[in-house]
Order: C-alpha cells, then sequence, then structure tokens
C-alpha cells in the first residue's frame, strides 16, 4: 500500500536534537489513510521520539509534519487532533471511567447530551458499559488498557498513535488483542503509527514496518520485503527468530544466511557437528559446530539426523553484508 | 512499643496540660497538703482584656492568609521548576535550598525597616507578607517533589486532549496533589502560628496580637513570679485549633492517598 501525493500522513525530513545528541536524523516516512505503520527498534533507536514529535508533544529542531498535506509542525498537540494511546495507558487515577472519557470532550465545550451519545457509544464498541464507574486502579491491565483506547477513539482524531500499548499486558493477551487492536484501528480513514519493540506484534499489526536504529530510518517496507530483501545487517539480523547466521566465509564480505534456509544432509559445503537440539514442536532448532563457529538451523521436528552430517545451502538465500559497515552487497 | 512511643510523643503535651491544671504552689512542691487542682489558670487567661479569643481569631486570620498566599504562589512556581531543564533548574533549586535554611534572625531589621517605610506595622493581613516569603522555599520544595512524582504522560495525555495549562492544573494535577497541598498547608499554617519574633516586632497594638505574642505579655503577680500555670493554660488553648485542623487535614491526606485504590 502505498499513499498518494499528498493524502495521509507524511513525515518529512523529520529530526530531533537535545543537548547536542541526535535522537531522531531526517526521517522520511508516509502514511496512508487507514494504514497501519508499525515503528519498530530497540530502545533508544527514537521510535517514541518519532512519536512525540508526531504529537507535537516534544518540538522538532527540523522537519515537518503534514496531515492530507496540511503542515502541522507548529500546532499545539491539542489542536492536531492526534489520539495517542501511551504504554502507562496515562489514565486520570482520580477520575472514573466515565470521567477519563468525558474530560476532552467537557472542557472543548461539548454539550452534555451529545458527550453522553458519545460516550455511551465508545463504552459499548468497546465492551466497557459495566465498568463506567469504576476507577483505573480496579481496573485490570487489558480493561486499563481498552480505556485508554476508548479516550482515544472517542475523540475521533485524525492520526492515531500507539506507544508500546501492549507491553505492560501479559504475552497470551497480548496475541488475543491483536486482531481486535486491528479491527478498532486499522483500514479506517486514519493514519496509524505503532510503536513497539516487539518484531512479532509489529508483523501482527502493522501494513508496513518502519525499522529505525540509533535514530536513523535503517528500512520501510512490508514484513516479507524487510525479511526478504533486507537492506543492511541490522535489518536481517533484528527480524527473525531465531537469529540469521552470519558467516565469515571470505575476506571483504560477510555472509548471512537464515537459520531455515541451512540444510543438513548428506551432501553440502562443509561437515558439521551437532551441538544440541531445541524441540519446539512445529520446528526444531540446532546450535551445530561448523569451521565458521556455531551456527543455528531450523529443521521439521522429526528430520532425520544423517550419521555423518554436512552443511549446505541453496544460492539464491544468500544475503551478503560489508563486514564493517553492515551494508548490504551484491550477490 | 506503640504505647512507649505514643508515650514520648505525647508527653511534654500531657505535663503542659497537668501544669495548666495545677495550683502555682502545687509546682514546686509536689507533696502539697490539700486538692492540688485548679482552674484559676484558664480562668485568668480567658479573663483578659482584650478576651483570649481575640488573639486566637488573630493568629488564625494570618495563618489563613499566609497560607492561601504561599500555596498560591507556591504551586505554579513548583510547576514551572519542575518543567524547566538545564542548569537554570540546577541553579534555582539550589537558591530555594539556600532560601529555605537562611537563619531568620538575620531579616528582622531589615523587616523592621521595611514595615516601617510601607506602614505595614500593626496590620495582620501585612504581617502574613513575611510570612508568606519565610515559607515559600519549603513549599516550593515540598510540591515540587510532589509535582515530580506524577508521572509525565498524564499531563501529556490532558494535552493532547487540548487541555490548556489552566485546565490541566485544575482538572488533572492538583487533584492528585491534593495529599500533597494538605501536608504543605498544615507546615505554613503551623510556621505562622508559632512565629514569634516578627510578630513582636511588627505588632504593638494589644488589640492585634497574634498567640505566642499574648502569651508571653501573660503577668504573674508580680515582677519576681513566672505564672507557669497561665503559660501553660494558653498554650493547650492555643494548640487545640491546631490538634483540630491537623486531625481534619490527616483525613483527606489519607483519603487522598488512597483514592482510586479502594472503592470510590
Amino acid at each position: 500500500m502505498s499513499p498518494g501525493f499528498g493524502n495521509g500522513l507524511e513525515l518529512r525530513q523529520l529530526g530531533r536534537e537535545v543537548g547536542g545528541r541526535c535522537l531522531l536524523d531526517r526521517l522520511d516516512l508516509q502514511v496512508a489513510p487507514g494504514e497501519c505503520v508499525a515503528l519498530l527498534g530497540p530502545s533508544g533507536c527514537g521510535k517514541s521520539t518519532t512519536l512525540r514529535l508526531v504529537a507535537g508533544l516534544d518540538p522538532a529542531s527540523g522537519g515537518q509534519v503534514l496531515l492530507d498535506g496540511v503542515d502541522l509542525t507548529g500546532r499545539s498537540p491539542g489542536e492536531r487532533q492526534v489520539a495517542m494511546v501511551f504504554q502507562s495507558y496515562a489514565l486520570y487515577p482520580h477520575l472514573s471511567v466515565e470521567g477519563n472519557l468525558e474530560l476532552g470532550l467537557k472542557v472543548r465545550g461539548m454539550a452534555p447530551r451529545e458527550r453522553q451519545r458519545r460516550i455511551d457509544a465508545t463504552l459499548e464498541l468497546l465492551q466497557l458499559g459495566e465498568l463506567r464507574q469504576r476507577r483505573p486502579a480496579q481496573l485490570s491491565g487489558g480493561q486499563r488498557q481498552r480505556v485508554a483506547l476508548a479516550r482515544a477513539l472517542l475523540r475521533q482524531p485524525r492520526i492515531v498513535l500507539l506507544d508500546e500499548p501492549m507491553s505492560n499486558l501479559d504475552a497470551q493477551l497480548r496475541e488475543d488483542l491483536r486482531p481486535e487492536l486491528r479491527r478498532l484501528l486499522c483500514g479506517r480513514e486514519q493514519p496509524v503509527i505503532y510503536v513497539t519493540h516487539d518484531q512479532q506484534e509489529a508483523v501482527g499489526m502493522a501494513d508496513r514496518i518502519a525499522l529505525l536504529e540509533a535514530g536513523r530510518l535503517q528500512q520501510v517496507g512490508s514484513p516479507r520485503e524487510l525479511y526478504t530483501n533486507p537492506a543492511n545487517r541490522f535489518v536481517a539480523s533484528f527480524l527473525g527468530r531465531p537469529a540469521i547466521n552470519l558467516l565469515a566465509i571470505e575476506p571483504g564480505r560477510q555472509l548471512g544466511l537464515r537459520p531455515e534456509h541451512l540444510r543438513l544432509g548428506d551432501d553440502g559445503a562443509v561437515a558439521a557437528r551437532l551441538l544440541r537440539r531445541e524441540w519446539w514442536g512445529h520446528q526444531q532448532l540446532l546450535w551445530v559446530d561448523s569451521p565458521w563457529g556455531t551456527l543455528r538451523v531450523l529443521t521439521a521436528p522429526e528430520a532425520p539426523m544423517p550419521p555423518e552430517p554436512r552443511l549446505g545451502w541453496q544460492r539464491r538465500h544468500e544475503l551478503w553484508f560489508d563486514p564493517d559497515s553492515g551494508a548490504r552487497l551484491a550477490a | 512499643m506503640r504505647l512507649l512511643v505514643l508515650l514520648w510523643s505525647l508527653g511534654p503535651l500531657l505535663w503542659q496540660l497537668r501544669t495548666s491544671l495545677l495550683r502555682p504552689e502545687a509546682l514546686v512542691a509536689p507533696l502539697l497538703e490539700g486538692n492540688p487542682w485548679t482552674l484559676a489558670n484558664y480562668q485568668l487567661v480567658l479573663s483578659g482584656d482584650p478576651p483570649f479569643w481575640q488573639y486566637l481569631a488573630n493568629s488564625t486570620l494570618v495563618g489563613l492568609a499566609t497560607t492561601l498566599l504561599t500555596l498560591l504562589l507556591a504551586v505554579p512556581c513548583a510547576y514551572g521548576l519542575q518543567r524547566l531543564r538545564g542548569p537554570m533548574r540546577w541553579g534555582v533549586g539550589l537558591a530555594l535550598v539556600a532560601a529555605a535554611m537562611f537563619p531568620t534572625v538575620l531579616l528582622f531589621l531589615a523587616l523592621l525597616e521595611i514595615a516601617r517605610s510601607f506602614g505595614l506595622a500593626n496590620n495582620l493581613l501585612a504581617l502574613s507578607l513575611p510570612y508568606t516569603a519565610l515559607s515559600l522555599p519549603l513549599a516550593v520544595l515540598l510540591l515540587r517533589a510532589a509535582f515530580a512524582d506524577l508521572p509525565g504522560e498524564l499531563e501529556d495525555a490532558a494535552r493532547l486532549e487540548g487541555l490548556g495549562l489552566g485546565q490541566r492544573l485544575r482538572f488533572v494535577l492538583l487533584p492528585l496533589l491534593g495529599p500533597a497541598l494538605a501536608s504543605t498547608a498544615i507546615l505554613v499554617f503551623l510556621a505562622s502560628w508559632n512565629e514569634y519574633a516578627i510578630a513582636l516586632t511588627w505588632i504593638s497594638r494589644s488589640d492585634l496580637l497574634t498567640l505566642p505574642i499574648a502569651i508571653a505579655r501573660i503577668g504573674g503577680g508580680s515582677v519576681f513570679t513566672i505564672p507557669y500555670g497561665a503559660f501553660a493554660a494558653a498554650t493547650v488553648l492555643g494548640s487545640l485549633p491546631l490538634m483540630l485542623l491537623v486531625l481534619l487535614a490527616q483525613r483527606s491526606i489519607v483519603s487522598g492517598l488512597t483514592r482510586g485504590a479502594v472503592k470510590g
């Protein structure tokens, strides 16, 4: 999905620098209406910084934020019609669920009847009706997250931002909530930016992934593009678990081979020795000793092991990198 | 163990109460014949002119004015300081600590000059000005710490919802600071209630005296007697409103701390 010109959200050369330290380096990114882009990367890579710049919570040191071609950069957060779900949910602890939803509408001077109608509709949508009188402290993590979501959706925002919205929930709940989040947020007319450090969540939620590292955009594209055609070594090693094997096969070039692309068989390039087997049910991970160090090999769970295994792979799966810069080299 | 701690902290108070109820002779001769208990001390204190409640009213007025003024100034100041970044933040914080620890004794003469040249003497509301100035550093430091304890995302969320600064303070931040505001208010009120030296130099009209000065002015039968009993009685009477205040505020502090945690 690629955005039409001037439609949706566009970040142009967006940057932020604090005290001489660059937190975000001239980021260019487009998010189409209804598209969900995940900002993915390790902590401190600039993904939350980006979100705060789009929301207007922090001032940009350079660049622009455009929505449908209109420059938002100088506007205050309240004027941007941006909704954000925070990692901590940031619910007002002294107000009930209803009070949390109502406050924003009240200060905007919306009539009580219209306020009530909208709150009722949103509570209905998120199945929170029975909890409306509860205080945040009386809610479970998942319920709090739904209230935070309700507060964001209530305002009929033009941009939706989510900052690690599920990282405080346990793994099972996270997986269960993913389709619900997608149903509620994505595919409407608003562009959605979803910040996470979890690649599973990024793949599960987003249409496209923008991978950041040290304040720089490394690559943006569909999960498949990033996985099969990584722009550099960082992208190749960040995506995919178990991680890609990096082999110093020849001087001046580094070979990247995904664990599922390595084969243990009777024929192959080199002899290998099995160190350890991790049986995962749907797959098994083999730790293998080779002349290039310990490698990860992913096979079918019941794959037979040859008596004298040799390691092999297909040429088309080879990914070559510059050993110093990590840049992708032509095969 | 708890009883011991209770006795340790209540001891002086109970002793004061006992002293206020004893005949003067009984203070120096514990084994006196006859009934040592009397209410004469209270009668003496309450029969003064102007009446004792006048001093209570004066002190209350000064205390309330001081507390109100201090909080009005300290809240925005603490908020601003908390949001400040860079070396200024450190510098101002240090200046506040220095100001909070400055020996008040060194200020009396200057303050007296100020009172004289601006015509602030014998004015209870004017007395709350130096009190506010003295309480402000500590109040700002306390409230700044309270602001710092509030999660920043809370205010971010409010900003995104379009709440202006005033609205954020009124609807989000101050309700959450209730307990901190209450304890700061109590500290400020107490300091003003107990202050002696400035009140002594700024107020001379007898109907405008604050409690500590009025107590000190209670005279004995002659220059050679010190009316311990009357002092004690006045002190007990002067402490009652304070205890009432703290008890009331304590309830709000506790309810503030547990708000949201229990069924609301």
